[in-house]
């Protein structure tokens, strides 16, 4: 990172919808060249700590027990407000609103607790060609108070669908559709209409997609869906049974769960031969149609990813 | 006679202890669900034992106050704990004895060498208590499920009244008498003459005890912070005689001047867990843990306190001069007394009626009184008048408790240390039981 802009407080993630609303608008009348590199600079939010009363809402809505650990859903909704205002940016070339969230890849170094001070950063990289559009990746991350020590680290990729930039290299042609054959689930969810609106008050993401019927027909949606991280959330509620202080998972979403859903899930766990936990890997599909919503895994020690 | 110590029983010992600090009701732990506490003790006790991936032999634990989806609130901990899954677990409660029931029952499964370790627990939150919908509302709600045509449904719904949506929350009342606890405790207080100066006496010697402790870091390796607590919210390290003696009487007002019991000395409601790690002496020698105590007898008892003349929390009254008995020991055997601190007035009440010969007589059968204790053995780290008393987790907090002061003070007299715990509980219960240092 070359620069960096240092933020005083968290900011507000209704502002920044508003804010992106705005800028949508603005950009299709002014900007008359597409801006083709991402911003340099890096967000930083210092002083940062979870709301108790959140976190025990957040694990409770997951049906997991409330920890003096911050669960690593919320520590995604704790970092979003600044990963949100990285792609708000006025020289920031894609649009917020309708962006597509594709995949997520998150590393623990160390356990966060609710009552540590924190500092959060998060920037911009890799925009690249898509076969429908551009993509993105936001990474964010969590240190210690000072900034000395990295605790966590997320990188979400997102897609613009039919935004293609000049100059962009994008594969010719689409990778050859896999059909999906689903196995027999180990778990099942009945997602209620209200699931996004739950999930909104717990992460405080309110992105209309997942409020209403009506708010997610307004951005082209035939009927609202589940926030991707509320179901990585789920499934890292109760996998692995136990958190190691270092772990990473991954998910990578494959269509959208529209509500209400009943979701099929599969739960593979790999272990030692002394039947220590190494990783666990998931796939989830539509009960009723067998259509894929998304796959992944969790796995002992750092990520392999960079 | 057959006694859990005859030869040929193995031992059940005592390997330490995790709790979380108690808190007051609306405080700290207020959004906070049995399961969270729960799950909070038995993490804390994993990793001080470092059992993760182990399988123990059972775990069992439970709550007072207990929502209906917590069926499995032990065997829910147990799977988000870092314990092997393959660990079995299963719910009791015997109100405010079922910590002190889940360690003998527990410990009687090690005697008999059906199992090798186990953790006893007890959880309970006053601030997050079920709250169901009342009667009426419940019965229609029954009824709508059954229905099947439209008409037998809004003719169900239109059965429902305003009172019906009042809900029903839990209470401390006695079903037989409606009387609550504090009120039947006014009463056996009166009963034994136990005066007000007594009763802030004890109040205020469990505060001091209780802050003493902590100040010489006692609860170090028996308690995990949580939620910003690493102390028991309720205690009054500064409290005096003259700021006890400044409450009014809450309980027993109905007996003008003999009422004594005040927010002082009587426990407030309070939320928390505890958990109790026990084993065979095998076990605990094979993963070099330590040994703290044996867990020698327990017993249970009750008394006809809606029909006869006991007060509803003396049934520790009976039920310890028969486990001494049974164990050819007296009081005088004994190096700490922890004898649970409902209200100041229950602990007082209990040994008037031990040292009283009529009582010793006419109601324990004995030749004279059954006894007196020195009071300098008497609780000597505080008790849930300052801890606090979270119901079903005050017997884990008691045994983890003495089970440690016996370690430390090793043997008396050429034999081992040796401490007695008493709790009692609503319905007019109370379980006992006795431990011996290693």
């Amino acid at each position: 990172m070359t620069a960096e802009t240092l933020l005083t407080e968290m900011p507000s993630l209704s502002k920044l919808y508003v804010n992106a609303a705005a800028t949508a608008a603005k950009s299709r009348l002014v900007r008359a060249e597409p801006v083709l590199a991402l911003p340099a600079r890096a967000i930083e939010v210092r002083g940062v700590s979870a709301d108790l009363a959140k976190v025990t809402e957040f694990a409770h809505l997951m049906g997991e027990p409330a920890r003096d650990v911050l669960p690593s859903g919320y520590l995604h909704a704790l970092v979003f407000p600044v990963a949100m205002s990285v792609m708000v940016q006025e020289d920031f070339p894609l649009p917020l609103l309708g962006m597509i969230h594709l995949r997520n890849e998150v590393e623990h170094l160390a356990p966060v607790l609710f009552s540590d001070e924190l500092s959060v950063r998060a920037w911009a990289r890799d925009l690249t060609g898509h076969r429908s559009g551009t993509q993105v990746q936001i990474v964010a991350e969590i240190h210690n108070a000072d900034g000395t020590e990295l605790l966590w680290r997320g990188v979400s990729t997102y897609l613009a669908k039919g935004v293609f930039l000049p100059g962009l290299d994008k594969p010719t042609t689409a990778a050859a559709r896999v059909d999906f054959i689903p196995p027999a689930p180990t778990a099942q969810w009945r997602l209620g209409v209200d699931t996004g609106r739950a999930y909104a008050a717990v992460s405080g993401d309110f992105n209309p997609i997942h409020l209403s019927v009506l708010s997610a027909k307004a951005l082209g949606l035939r009927r609202s869906i589940a926030h991707g991280m509320y179901a990585a959330a789920r499934v890292l509620a109760t996998v692995p049974q136990s958190k190691p202080d270092t772990f990473c998972w991954d998910i990578a979403f494959d269509s959208p769960m529209f509500l209400p859903a009943t979701v099929s899930l599969e739960v593979v766990d790999h272990r030692t031969d002394d039947g220590a936990w190494l990783r666990s890997v998931f796939t989830a599909w539509d009960a009723r149609t067998a259509r894929k919503y998304f796959n992944g895994s969790v796995s002992a020690g750092r990520s392999v990813i960079d | 006679m057959t006694t859990p110590t005859t030869p040929g029983i193995r031992k059940a010992v005592i390997v330490g202890g995790n709790r979380i600090p108690f808190a007051r009701t609306g405080g700290a732990y207020a959004h906070s669900s049995n399961q969270d506490m729960l799950t909070a003790a038995l993490d804390g006790l994993v990793a001080r034992f470092g059992l993760a991936g182990e399988q123990i032999g059972e775990v069992a634990a439970g709550a007072v106050l207990k929502h209906s989806r917590d069926f499995n609130l032990t065997r829910e901990a147990v799977l988000g704990s870092a314990l092997a899954a393959t660990t079995p677990a299963y719910d009791l409660q015997q109100a405010c004895a079922t910590g002190m029931e889940a360690v003998i029952g527990l410990s009687n499964k090690i005697k008999l060498g059906q199992i090798d370790s186990a953790i006893a627990g007890g959880v309970d939150s006053a601030s997050d208590a079920p709250i169901a919908v009342s009667e009426g509302l419940r019965a229609i709600l029954l009824d709508l499920n059954r229905a099947k045509t439209t008409g037998q449904k809004l003719k169900t719904l239109s059965r429902i009244r305003p009172k019906d949506l009042s809900p029903d929350a839990p209470s401390t009342g006695e079903p037989r008498t409606g009387l609550s606890m504090g009120e039947h405790q006014a009463l056996t207080t009166a009963q034994w003459k136990i005066s007000r100066e007594a009763q802030d006496e004890l109040a205020l010697a469990s505060h001091k005890n209780l802050a003493a402790a902590y100040d010489r870091n006692f609860f170090d390796d028996l308690l995990t912070p949580f939620r910003g607590l690493s102390r028991d919210s309720n205690l009054r390290a500064d409290s005096s005689m003259e700021k006890l003696a400044k409450l009014k009487p809450v309980f027993g007002k109905s007996l003008g001047d003999a009422a004594t019991m005040t927010a002082g000395n009587s426990t407030p409601l309070t939320d928390g867990a505890s958990t109790v790690l026990l084993a065979s002496e095998e076990w605990a020698a094979a993963r070099e843990l330590p040994i703290l105590a044996d867990v020698v007898d327990g017993e249970a008892g009750a008394v006809d306190f809606v029909h006869g003349k006991d007060g509803l929390l003396m049934a520790p009254a009976f039920a310890v001069p028969r486990l001494l008995a049974r164990n050819g020991l007296t009081l005088a055997d004994f190096d700490y007394f922890e004898i649970h601190e409902a209200f100041a007035g229950t602990v007082l009440s209990t040994l008037a009626a031990w040292e009283d010969e009529e009582f010793g007589i006419t109601r324990l059968g004995l030749d004279g009184a059954f006894g007196s204790i020195d009071r300098s053995k008497l609780n000597v780290n505080g008790s849930s008048l300052a801890a606090g008393h979270p119901f079903a987790a005050t017997g884990g907090r008691l045994i983890a408790t003495l089970a440690k002061m016996l370690h430390e003070r090793g043997q008396v007299d050429g034999r081992p240390a040796r401490g007695l715990i008493s709790v009692c509980a609503a319905g007019g219960q109370g379980v006992v039981a006795i431990l011996e240092a290693r």
